[in-house]
């Protein structure tokens, strides 16, 4: 990986795919970052694909999209399995919800499972936060912003009724990804 | 001078806005205290931020019944003293032609924000274009000329809208900021500066708000309420607001001096970026977020040795014509990728003397670097 | 104009544009008497008007500020001015077929939003200043440039559609009466939000000459032999009221 991290986190919408990826975001420009998010979704709220898409770097970003993902963090199957096909074959970290995705068999990129819906159900009673479980666990594994900065990300954007939940979730997610890397 | 720095209302950092965030942002340091819109995607978290935003600068936020009487009450606001402005996309422009014919012939200044969806009709609501670019200088009837901005980042999102209440109130026109859905959703690191330097209406009690033997054609403009007994109207009228709709003289005078206000200070107006081209064997001409992607494959061919540059348009309207011409003159082929079917290409056409070659998408997504890389080594190979 | 109402005039108004027979020119009068009456200053007025004959009545006549706007939209335009600067006096000045048919939309909207404005609708029950076609105020069977064989459709009830929007105050005169249509221009502006009158002000060059109203002063005696007050109407049969217009006020600002 070079300066510039491409990070593009998919799965189905309601999963929390783009609040991920925007916590993310703010947690690198709390890292003094620069830092190009994008979504894309269907037209339905609930349910349909969505991907989230976050660009990092120390210098100006000319091109503000993923033109080839570092990371994959993927939540769904269908998710898992459109967005396979792009990464790069050697670079690319895939990390993927174990309930949700059943990973191919892949030359090259390196591949990890993490228990975040699992976690999300039985350690917290709420699958929701399986996206923030996941993005800590992300975080932990890779060091792409600090841990500070996402949870200072999660205290500014996260509305306060669920900030302590988001903030127990980061942290089960961080220490899952510690244990794993 | 009549700039003036203000302190900025938003504590100066670092931010992490989305395009359309930062348009509200920059209308607020701009001294915007008047919006009026109708709902449409995907411009509308500018007028969701404005809502909240308004009721920390005592800003009037009105949500209008339809867009048409969105522009209007922007104009009676401004008018009545206020920077004002509407945001809205392809559909909400088309019913705002009308409006922005009277504010051009009324010379009143005020901002429309685009953020272009794929058209036409309702085409894809939330699919990028860039296709109104013509319409933004043709759209309304009869013969006017505005002021269109094109941002390329959420960074210029806030400059460009600071810019355009500048300018509008500089040049009494309507200006538009002909963003697109790929600009407005993107969310980037932002720096909001602790001093913004805005423009402040000039005001001279007593002279004609229609009329003017300045050189430079822009009248003074006073406001409702200040005692001058106004006499607004769109219809053809002389120096002091007064119809004149039979009398040639005074018809051709009025449409020539509303538009060569702007023609004649084009110079002023009208801001591009250069890389490369002193070099250069094939020039981009890109705008907009399309000129992201172009400035990134010229830089992956720049380090082939490909003699690649890029000229980016931050103003589309006035048109850049003479850097066109003189580019046009020094490089082999000038490469235009747009996502239309060919708008702007047309224009630098007119005054390119080389060979222009339109590279077009209209299918709702951005132009990616690759295709531009790869149509741009084809032609580099075939010279 | 009566010479004591002159310095509401632009010094520069030498005179109306209207036709002989308008109403609008004694509409014009009864505005400016009200204004008078109330010591008004025409320093805080503004008149907001669209397309029209009747939106000549304030531009460029009176010595305030004028808008003189798009057709159907001076409404909006007045929100914004108000809307930005509340001290104004807003008073918008337009036609049945400016206000009530192409701007609808607006006249419902800011009613409902009970917008402080004053709007007064010159309604001639037809397009005067494009020649005479069939209005959205056209009685049943008007002879027009677009209805040579009679109007098929109903008119609208212009003081109940704004009545059913919310406004505050709603009131019909006609020119033919005076002294109450100054009472109702007064109390329009005495009446904090959205008020609301309509004027039946006859058009004799384009709707009088068609329907059989010979001359002016026909169109005139119309008028005044087919306006009862609301009162007079509650004890008129259905049969009687066929061709009445009802005069008064329909809702009179809570006061």
């Amino acid at each position: 990986m070079g300066e510039l991290k491409q990070i593009r986190i998919c799965g189905f919408g309601g999963q929390g795919v783009i609040l991920a990826g925007t916590i993310l975001g703010y947690a690198a420009i709390n890292d003094g970052k620069w830092v190009s998010g994008s979504n894309a979704y269907g037209a339905q709220a609930r349910g349909g694909s969505a991907r989230s898409e976050v660009v990092i770097s120390k210098e100006p970003i000319k091109f503000p999209h993923v033109i080839e993902s570092d990371i994959l963090i993927a939540l769904s199957q269908s998710a898992y399995d459109e967005y396979i096909k792009n990464v790069a074959e050697e670079d690319t970290l895939v990390i993927y919800d174990d309930l949700m995705v059943n990973p191919h068999n892949l030359r090259g990129a390196k591949q990890i499972g993490v228990p975040a819906t699992n976690t999300a159900i039985h350690e917290l009673n709420r699958k929701q936060v399986a996206n923030i479980i996941i993005l800590g666990a992300s975080v932990a594994i890779t060091g792409i912003v600090s841990k500070q900065a996402l949870v200072s990300s999660i205290t500014e954007n996260v509305e306060e009724r669920f900030r302590e939940l988001n903030l127990k979730a980061l942290e089960i997610g961080y220490n899952l990804g510690e244990e794993i890397k | 001078m009549k700039f003036e720095e203000i302190a900025s209302t938003l504590p100066p950092r670092t931010y992490y806005f989305s395009g359309n965030e930062a348009v509200a942002e920059g209308a607020i340091a701009a001294n915007c205290r008047y919006y009026a819109g109708y709902p449409i995607t995907p411009s509308s978290e500018i007028m969701e931020r404005i809502s909240i935003r308004f009721k920390d600068v005592n800003g009037v936020f009105m949500q209008m019944e339809d867009e048409l009487a969105s522009i209007c009450s922007v104009i009676g606001a401004v008018w009545a003293g206020a920077k004002a402005m509407t945001a809205t996309s392809g559909p909400g422009f088309s019913l705002m032609q009308e409006g922005i014919g009277y504010a051009a012939l009324t010379e009143t200044p005020l901002v429309i924000v685009n953020i272009q969806r794929a058209g036409p009709g309702t085409g894809q609501a939330t699919r990028v274009a860039s296709g109104d670019l013509m319409q933004a200088k043709w759209g309304s009837h009869g013969d006017y000329h505005i002021i269109a901005l094109s941002p390329w980042s959420v960074q210029e999102m806030y400059d460009q809208t600071i810019e355009a209440f500048n300018l509008a109130e500089q040049y009494r026109v309507p200006v538009f900021i002909m963003g697109d859905e790929a600009t407005g959703h993107l969310r980037e690191r932002i720096e909001v500066k602790a001093k913004v330097k805005v423009f402040n209406r000039i005001k001279k009690l007593g002279a004609p708000p229609f009329g003017t033997d300045q050189v430079d054609g822009i009248p003074p403009m006073p406001a409702f309420g200040e005692g001058e007994k106004l006499l607004v109207t769109g219809s053809t009228h002389n120096e002091f607001g007064f119809r004149k709709t039979d009398d040639p003289l005074v018809h051709s005078k009025l449409v020539n001096r509303i538009n060569n206000k702007i023609l004649n200070n084009q110079e002023r107006i009208i801001k591009t970026e250069s890389y490369h081209l002193d070099d250069a064997e094939v020039i981009v001409v890109s705008y907009g977020f399309t000129a992201r992607s172009s400035l990134y494959a010229m830089d992956e061919l720049r380090k082939e040795g490909k003699k690649v540059g890029l000229l980016r348009l931050k103003t589309i309207w006035p048109f850049a014509d003479r850097i066109i011409h003189q580019i046009g003159g020094k490089a082999k082929k000038i490469f235009v990728p747009e996502m239309n079917r060919g708008q702007i290409i047309g224009e630098i056409m007119k005054y390119a003397a080389c060979e222009v070659i339109p590279y077009n998408q209209t299918d709702g997504e951005i132009i990616h670097p690759h295709q531009i890389i790869r149509e741009l080594r084809y032609l580099l190979n075939n010279m | 104009m009566a010479r004591d109402l002159e310095e509401y005039l632009r010094p520069e108004v030498k005179s109306t544009p209207f036709c002989p027979g308008c109403g609008h020119g004694t509409l014009m009068n009864l505005i400016l008497r009200a204004i008078d009456e109330l010591k008004v200053s025409m320093d805080e007025m503004l008149f907001v008007s669209g397309i029209g004959c009747a939106a000549w009545i304030p531009s460029p006549n009176f010595n305030a500020d004028t808008l003189h706007t798009l057709h159907g939209r001076a409404i909006a335009f007045a929100t914004g001015a108000k809307m930005f600067n509340p001290k104004l006096k807003v008073m918008v000045i337009s036609g049945d077929g400016d206000l009530t048919s192409i701007g609808g939309n607006h006249l419902i909207h800011a009613a409902r939003r009970n917008i402080d404005l004053t709007v007064i609708c010159a309604n001639n029950m037809i397009y005067g200043m494009t020649g005479g076609q069939v209005a959205s105020t056209s009685p049943l069977g008007a002879i027009s440039s677009t209805t040579m064989e009679g109007n098929i459709y109903r008119p609208f009830d212009l003081c109940k559609l704004v009545l059913g929007a919310g406004a505050p105050y709603v009131a019909r005169y006609s020119v033919t009466q005076p002294l109450s249509l100054v009472g109702a221009i007064k109390k329009s502006l005495t009446t904090h939000g959205f008020t609301f009158i309509e004027v039946l002000s006859p058009c004799h060059t384009q709707f009088g000459r068609r329907n059989r109203y010979d001359s002016p002063s026909d169109m005139l005696k119309m008028l005044m032999e087919n306006c009862v007050s609301k009162e007079q109407a509650e004890h008129l049969s259905k049969e009687e009221l066929k061709d009445k217009i009802i005069t008064g006020e329909f809702s009179d600002g809570g006061a």
